[in-house]
C-alpha cells in the first residue's frame, strides 16, 4: 500500500475516532425528586456507564411457578410476551436509559440506571396487573358455610400448625375487644357509600358473631363481621394467618361454591387497632382488564388519589350491560388478587369509563398503576431472582480510582518502553496512544457499557497491547543483528512476528468471546473492552507503527543506524 | 541498544522435574487448604460471591471508622444471624454476607435487608450514621446457574482453543498449551484458597483472561519452536525448545514487565471493588509465565516421546533431517 494511503487511512481513522468521542448533546429522560417524569439534555462524551459505575438497579426476573405449575416448554414463549410487558412498564416509568432484554431461554434482566429505590421497581415489574370486576356476595354465604370451614381447620390442624409461625398469643383478646368495638366503630369511620346498607351489615355481623361464638373455631375467628354485606375485618396481624389459610386446598374446597374470600389493599384503623378488610366475591369476574384502552393517575377531593381508566368499545358495552343487571349491588375491582379500595355500590350501569380509588397510597403509587394497567398484564406471574443496587457514591469512587490506575498504568508503560527501545519506543508510544482512542471510540460506537471490570481490562490491555510491538521490535533487533540493513530488517521483522502475533490474538479473542456469550453484566462489558482493545491493538502495532517506520524511513533515506 | 537477557543459552528444560516437584506442591498445599477452608466454613471450601451461593451481600459505608462488633450486633439484631460481616478496604466500611433463607425460591429483597440494618444502627450507633453502597440479592437457583455457566465458559474456551491451535500448530501443541492452562488454573485456585480471595463473576473473568494470556506467552514459544523446527537444523526437539525459550526470553521479560506494571497499579490504586480481579492478574503473570516454559515444553517433549510425529504429518526436510537424527542418536528423542 502506498505510504500516502497509509497516513490518510490513520488520519481517517483519527478523525472518525476523535467524532465519535466528541460531546454531544444527550437527552436524557428522568425523574425529578418529586417523582416527575422530565427531559433534560446534557452535553457529554458518549460513553455509556454501566450500572456499577453510574448506580442503579439491576433486576434479573423468572417465571413464578410457585403458585401455579408451568410447563417449561410454556415458559419461553410466556417470557417473550412478559418482555414486551416489562419494557413497555419501564419505558413509561424509568430513564431513558432502562434496558430490558430476554437472558438464556427464560428470564429477563432489567437494568436502571440512575433509579434505586428498588421496593417501588420491583412492584413495576412483578404485578401481574391482572384486573378483574367482580360482584361482592349479599347472601351471607361465607357465615353459612364457617362452621365447615372452621371443622376442616380442625381436622386438619391448620390453625395450630400456622399460629404458632405468626407468634401472636394475643388472639382471643382481639376478638373480644373488636365485639365491644363494632357497634361504635361506625361513626369513627370515615364517610363511605356504604352508609346505606348499614342496617344490612349490621344485622350480618350480629348473625357472624353468634356464629363465633358458638363455634370459636379457628377459621372463624379470625373474621370480625364489616359495615357491609360481604365485609369482613381481620387483625392485621393475622391477614398473613389467613392468608395461608386461603391457599390451603381443603380450605379453598370448603368455601361456598363459586364464592372467593380476597384481601383488600385498604386497612381500617379502629381504636389504636389495624384491620384489614376481606370481601366475599363471586369467582365468576363480570369484566377482566382485557378490555382497557387507557389508564391516567388523577386525584380528587373526594376519593383521593384514583386511577381513571377507559374500556374499549367492546369492553364498554359488555361493562355496561353487566353492570345494568347488577344495580344495587357492589362491586370489587380486584387487581392480582386483592381488592382495590372499597367495593363502590353500582348506581346505575356504567359505560367506557371508571375509576379505581387508592385509598391512601400517594400519587406516585397512582402513576406506577396507571402504568401497569396501560401496559397490560403479564401473561405469567413473575419473580425477582436476581436484584443489584448500587449507590452513586461507589460509582463515582470507582471511576476516579479506575481513572488514576489507568493514567499510572499507561505512564509506567511509557516509560518502560521509551527507556528500553528509544527511538523505536517513542513510535510505540505513539501506537499506544492511538491505540487508547481506537479503543474508546469502537467502545462508544459499539454503544458498550464501561463497566468496573471494563476499566481493569482496559488498563489490563494497554500492558499487553505492547506485546505485539514488543515482538516486532525484537525481531527487528534479531535482523540487525544478522547484519540485515535497517528497511530489510524492519520488513523481515514485522514479517517474521506476524504469525506468533496473529496466533496470539486470535486466541485471546476465542476466550473474549466465551466470555461474551456466557457473561452477565460486568463481564459482558469486560469481553467488549478485551476484544475492542485486541483489534486496536492489532491494528495500531502492526498497521500504525508500521506507517511510522515508513515514513521515517522516508524522511531519511539511508539511515544506517535504527534506535531500537 | 538496551539489551536484557540477549543472545542467552540457558538450559531451562534441564530443571524440569524440579519446577513439577514445585508446582504440584504449591497446587497440593492449596488443596490442602481447601480442606481446611471447607472445615472451618461449614463446607464451603471456595469463598464464593452471593452470586454463585446465592444470598445477600450488603456494603454499608460510615462516616466513621465502626466497631465490627456493633456492626455485628446490629446484623445480629436485624435477624441476619449466620451473616458474615468484614471490612471492606477501610475500617469505615463493611461488607456483610447473608446466606440464602431456607426454602427461598426468589431473591430477598436486597434494598430492605440493608434498609433495616441501617434502622437498626440507628438506634444503637446514632453519631455514625451508614448508607448502603451497594446491595445484591440472588436466589439460589441463579446461584446454581451462574456456577454452571462459569465452568461452561472455562470448559469451551478450553475446547475452542484447543481446536484453533490444532488447526494452526498440530495437535501436539495443542494439548501440550492446553494442560498448561489447564495447571494455571490450579495453581490459580491453589493461590485464591492461600489469600481466601473472594470468588466473584469477575474472578471468573480474571481467570479466564489469566488464561489467554498464558496461552498467548505459550503460543509465542511454540510459533518459535515451529519456526526453528523447518530450519531443519539438526537438533533434538530439547535443543529447539531451549533455543526457542531462550530467543523469545527478551520478549517475555518485556512484555511481562509492562503487564504487571499495568496489574501492579491497578492493584495499588483501582481499589476495593477490583481488588480480587488484580491480584489473580498479578499472580496470572507468573503462573502464566512459567507453566509456558515449565509445563507446556516438557508436556510437548513427553508427548514427542510418546507419539512421534510420522512421515506424512509433516514438513518433508524436516522429517528427513529428524528422522537421519533419530538413526544417528538411536536414542528417544525428546525424552525429558
Amino acid at each position: 500500500m502506498p505510504l500516502k494511503w497509509r497516513v490518510t487511512l490513520i488520519v481517517a481513522l483519527c478523525a472518525l475516532s476523535l467524532w465519535a468521542l466528541f460531546p454531544r448533546d444527550v437527552t436524557i429522560r428522568s425523574r425529578n425528586a418529586q417523582g416527575i417524569l422530565q427531559n433534560e439534555t446534557v452535553r457529554r462524551v458518549p460513553l455509556k456507564k454501566g450500572l456499577d459505575l453510574s448506580g442503579g438497579m439491576y433486576l434479573a426476573l423468572e417465571v413464578d411457578d410457585s403458585k401455579q405449575k408451568i410447563a417449561p416448554s410454556a415458559k419461553g414463549e410466556a417470557i417473550d410476551r412478559a418482555l414486551k410487558t416489562v419494557r413497555t412498564r419501564l419505558e413509561g416509568y424509568g430513564t431513558s436509559e432502562t434496558v430490558v432484554e430476554k437472558q438464556g431461554n427464560d428470564r429477563i434482566v432489567v437494568s436502571i440506571p440512575g433509579i434505586s429505590d428498588e421496593e417501588r421497581a420491583r412492584k413495576l415489574v412483578e404485578d401481574q396487573a391482572f384486573l378483574e370486576f367482580k360482584i361482592t356476595d349479599k347472601t351471607g354465604a361465607l357465615e353459612r358455610a364457617l362452621p365447615k370451614l372452621d371443622q376442616v381447620v380442625k381436622q386438619h390442624g391448620l390453625v395450630t400448625k400456622t399460629s404458632g409461625d405468626t407468634s401472636n398469643a394475643t388472639l382471643s383478646p382481639a376478638t373480644k375487644g373488636l365485639q365491644g368495638l363494632l357497634t361504635a366503630g361506625d361513626t369513627s369511620k370515615k364517610s363511605d357509600s356504604s352508609k346505606k346498607v348499614a342496617a344490612a351489615a349490621a344485622k350480618d355481623s350480629t348473625s357472624a358473631d353468634s356464629l363465633k361464638l358458638q363455634a370459636g373455631g379457628g377459621f372463624s375467628s379470625l373474621l370480625q363481621a364489616g359495615q357491609m354485606p360481604g365485609e369482613f375485618y381481620v387483625d392485621n396481624s393475622q391477614t398473613s394467618t389467613l392468608e395461608r389459610l386461603l391457599e390451603d386446598s381443603s380450605v379453598a374446597a370448603a368455601l361456598p361454591p363459586g364464592k372467593q374470600l380476597l384481601p383488600s389493599t385498604d386497612s381500617v384503623s379502629l381504636q389504636g387497632k389495624t384491620y384489614r378488610a376481606f370481601y366475599v366475591v363471586d369467582s365468576k369476574p363480570i369484566m377482566t382488564g382485557d378490555h382497557l384502552k387507557s389508564a391516567q393517575p388523577n386525584s380528587n377531593t373526594m376519593d383521593g388519589t384514583v386511577v381513571e381508566f377507559e374500556l374499549d368499545n367492546v369492553g364498554g358495552r359488555t361493562f355496561r350491560t353487566q353492570t345494568g343487571n347488577h344495580v344495587g349491588d357492589y362491586m370489587a375491582i380486584i387487581l392480582d388478587g386483592r381488592v382495590m379500595g372499597r367495593p363502590p355500590v353500582i348506581q346505575s350501569a356504567i359505560g367506557t369509563r371508571g375509576q379505581i380509588t387508592m385509598g391512601g397510597k400517594s400519587l406516585a403509587d397512582a402513576q406506577d398503576l396507571a402504568l401497569v394497567l396501560r401496559a397490560g398484564a403479564l401473561p405469567v406471574p413473575l419473580r425477582v431472582a436476581q436484584s443489584q443496587k448500587i449507590g452513586p457514591t461507589l460509582g463515582d469512587d470507582s471511576i476516579q480510582k479506575g481513572q488514576t490506575a489507568s493514567i499510572i498504568a499507561v505512564t509506567l508503560v511509557i516509560v518502560i518502553m521509551l527507556v528500553y527501545y528509544r527511538f523505536s519506543g517513542m513510535l510505540a508510544v505513539g501506537g499506544l496512544l492511538l491505540y487508547i482512542l481506537y479503543t474508546l471510540a469502537a467502545l462508544a460506537s459499539f454503544d458498550a457499557a464501561i463497566t468496573m471490570p471494563g476499566i481493569a481490562g482496559f488498563v489490563l490491555s494497554i500492558g499487553i497491547a505492547v506485546d505485539a510491538n514488543v515482538l516486532i521490535f525484537e525481531r527487528i533487533r534479531e535482523e540487525l543483528v544478522h547484519g540485515k540493513t535497517v528497511r530489510t530488517a524492519i520488513d523481515e521483522g514485522f514479517r517474521h512476528a506476524m504469525p506468533a502475533i496473529i496466533d496470539s490474538n486470535v486466541s485471546t479473542i476465542l476466550t473474549a468471546a466465551v466470555l461474551y456469550q456466557y457473561g452477565t453484566g460486568a463481564v459482558k462489558g469486560f469481553a467488549v473492552t478485551l476484544i475492542a482493545g485486541i483489534f486496536a491493538s492489532l491494528i495500531t502495532s502492526i498497521f500504525v507503527v508500521r506507517t511510522f517506520y515508513l515514513l521515517w524511513l522516508n524522511r531519511s533515506r539511508g539511515a544506517q543506524t535504527l534506535s531500537i | 541498544m538496551l539489551r536484557i537477557l540477549h543472545d542467552t543459552s540457558y538450559d531451562f528444560i534441564k530443571f524440569w522435574k524440579q519446577s513439577v516437584i514445585g508446582t504440584i506442591a504449591f497446587i497440593v498445599l492449596g488443596l490442602i487448604l481447601l480442606g481446611v477452608h471447607a472445615a472451618r466454613h461449614n463446607g464451603e471450601a471456595l469463598n464464593r460471591s452471593v452470586e454463585f451461593t446465592g444470598g445477600t451481600v450488603v456494603q454499608l459505608h460510615f462516616a466513621k471508622p465502626a466497631d465490627g462488633n456493633v456492626v455485628r450486633g446490629a446484623v445480629d439484631a436485624a435477624g441476619f444471624n449466620g451473616a458474615e460481616v468484614t471490612t471492606f478496604g477501610a475500617p469505615t466500611d463493611y461488607m456483610i454476607k447473608a446466606p440464602p433463607k431456607e426454602g427461598a425460591v426468589a431473591a430477598a429483597n436486597a434494598d430492605s435487608v440493608g434498609a433495616h440494618i441501617i434502622d437498626v444502627l440507628k438506634q444503637r450507633a446514632p453519631d455514625n450514621p451508614a448508607t448502603v453502597q451497594q446491595a445484591q440479592s440472588v436466589g439460589p437457583r441463579v446461584g446454581q446457574e451462574l456456577t454452571t455457566k462459569a465452568i461452561t465458559a472455562v470448559l469451551i474456551s478450553f475446547i475452542v482453543t484447543l481446536i484453533y491451535l490444532a488447526i494452526r500448530f498440530e495437535w501436539r501443541f495443542g494439548v501440550a498449551a492446553v494442560i498448561a492452562t489447564a495447571h494455571d488454573i490450579l495453581t490459580t485456585l491453589a493461590f485464591l484458597a492461600m489469600m481466601r480471595l473472594e470468588i466473584s463473576l469477575t474472578v471468573v473473568a480474571a481467570l479466564l483472561t489469566v488464561i489467554g494470556y498464558s496461552l498467548n506467552d505459550t503460543i509465542i514459544i511454540f510459533d518459535r519452536v515451529r519456526e526453528n523446527l523447518k530450519k531443519q537444523r539438526k537438533e533434538s526437539l530439547r535443543e529447539v525448545l531451549n533455543r526457542s525459550i531462550n530467543e523469545t526470553l527478551p520478549r517475555s521479560v518485556l512484555t511481562h514487565a509492562t503487564v504487571l506494571a499495568a496489574t501492579i497499579a491497578l492493584l495499588i490504586f483501582a481499589g476495593e471493588v477490583i481488588r480480587p480481579f488484580s491480584w489473580i492478574m498479578a499472580f496470572g503473570v507468573f503462573t502464566g509465565t512459567f507453566s509456558s516454559i515449565y509445563v507446556a515444553g516438557p508436556l510437548l517433549l513427553w508427548i514427542e516421546h510418546k507419539w512421534p510425529r510420522s512421515l506424512d504429518t509433516q514438513n518433508k526436510g524436516q522429517a528427513k533431517a529428524r528422522s537421519e537424527e533419530r538413526k544417528r542418536d538411536r536414542t528417544p528423542v525428546g525424552a525429558p
